[in-house]
């Protein structure tokens, strides 16, 4: 034997695996994904006309994302050196990002006029989404649960809407409203089949709106999901070698969440700036 | 089968048959955007925002199927 304690940890490894696929799990939990994304109340306020006032866990994690990005920003700002330190490193490292990654890649005009606002949304979409890996007290009896404002369609709604009315809005005033309204048809076609693609166009604009919101929000949902699930497997299947497989398989998804939120927040920014530049620069 | 029982299978169909076409889209595009990065690494950095945004809106498709299942679990009665 070249190496007795390879085999005596081995045998160590393997018989504390064995012993615990034999012995039995904790008390079995009952587990309900769905509890998870229930928006509870937090503050209980008036109803305003159709608008419920009410302070709820989403509301309070839009809010710690709001705090996060001013302080962030404001300490990066009063502190601007010439030879960046780490931290300032890593934010103009975003920001570069978001300046020549996704507005000077994608658009042809009004890349400063409309810079603010797809980097404003890249970052807060990012800072929402990482936010929603940190584990915070708002779940129930104020226990540290996972929740992210982008994994209820009400946010990810609005800020869709935003992309869209600025789309127009962009559009309308660069292009003046019938050239632009005009140009959604192509000017080559015969004039029934002009009418059925500009109809078909008017459909697709709509269409932008629900799949640039239902994309973010159902991303974020399925990722809270799945997490969710792994760290609560253990519990269902009441047993000690299910648990020491699944931490280490919930790190992995962990780390692959981190990267969604990435991909997510660029996606959501990118297709803002296509949709955007799209409107200014009308190919037909 | 009860009727709650043909909602949940019905949730299960919905997500895997929606994954197929998306997943075959996605290897598709992934692989096709690879292959030209292999070919002309200059312009990677523009093939890979494109392929940002193809993936986007491919995986969309899927997320569709999944927020089809969600509706059919907690909200169909």
């Amino acid at each position: 034997m070249k190496h007795p304690w390879r085999w005596i940890i081995g045998f160590c490894v393997i018989g504390g695996l064995v012993l615990l696929a034999v012995l039995p799990g904790g008390k079995k939990l009952e587990f309900e994904v769905a509890g998870e994304f229930q928006r509870e109340v937090l503050v209980k306020l008036p109803t305003i006309g159709p608008f419920d006032m009410s302070i709820t866990k989403t509301v309070a994690y839009l809010w710690i994302t709001v705090g996060i990005i001013l302080i962030v920003t404001i300490i990066v700002a009063r502190s601007l050196k010439v030879h960046p330190g780490r931290f300032q490193y890593a934010m103009e490292t975003l920001y570069e990002l978001a300046r020549d990654g996704i507005v000077g890649s994608v658009m042809k005009s009004g890349k400063k006029q409309w810079f603010p606002y797809i980097g404003g949304v890249f970052v807060f979409v990012l800072t929402c989404n990482l936010i929603g890996l940190i584990p915070l007290p708002f779940g129930d009896h104020h226990q540290t649960a996972f929740y992210t404002a982008t994994a209820n369609l009400n946010v990810t709604l609005m800020l869709a809407l935003f992309t869209f009315l600025f789309t127009h809005y962009a559009g309308v005033r660069k292009n003046g409203a019938l050239k632009y309204v005009k140009a959604w048809a192509p000017s080559g076609a015969p004039p029934v089949l002009k009418q059925v693609i500009w109809a078909i166009h008017v459909i697709s604009e709509f269409f932008r709106l629900i799949s640039l919101s239902v994309r973010l929000f159902a991303n974020m949902v399925a990722g809270h999901a799945i997490l969710a699930v792994f760290f609560a497997m253990a519990l269902i299947f009441q047993s000690y070698l299910v648990a020491v497989a699944l931490q280490g398989a919930s790190v992995l998804i962990y780390m692959f969440e981190i990267f969604v939120a990435f991909i997510q927040a660029f996606i959501f920014a990118i297709l803002s700036a296509v949709y955007i530049g799209g409107a200014l620069d009308q190919d037909h | 089968m009860n009727p709650a029982a043909y909602r949940e299978l019905g949730a299960g169909l919905a997500m895997g048959l929606g994954a197929i076409g998306p997943g075959i889209g996605l290897g598709i595009m992934i692989g096709k955007a690879l292959e030209s990065i292999a070919r002309q690494p200059e312009v990677s950095g523009d093939i890979r925002t494109n392929m940002f945004i193809g993936i986007g809106v491919t995986e969309a498709v899927a997320l569709y199927a999944f927020v089809v299942a969600l509706i059919l679990i907690f909200v169909a009665k």
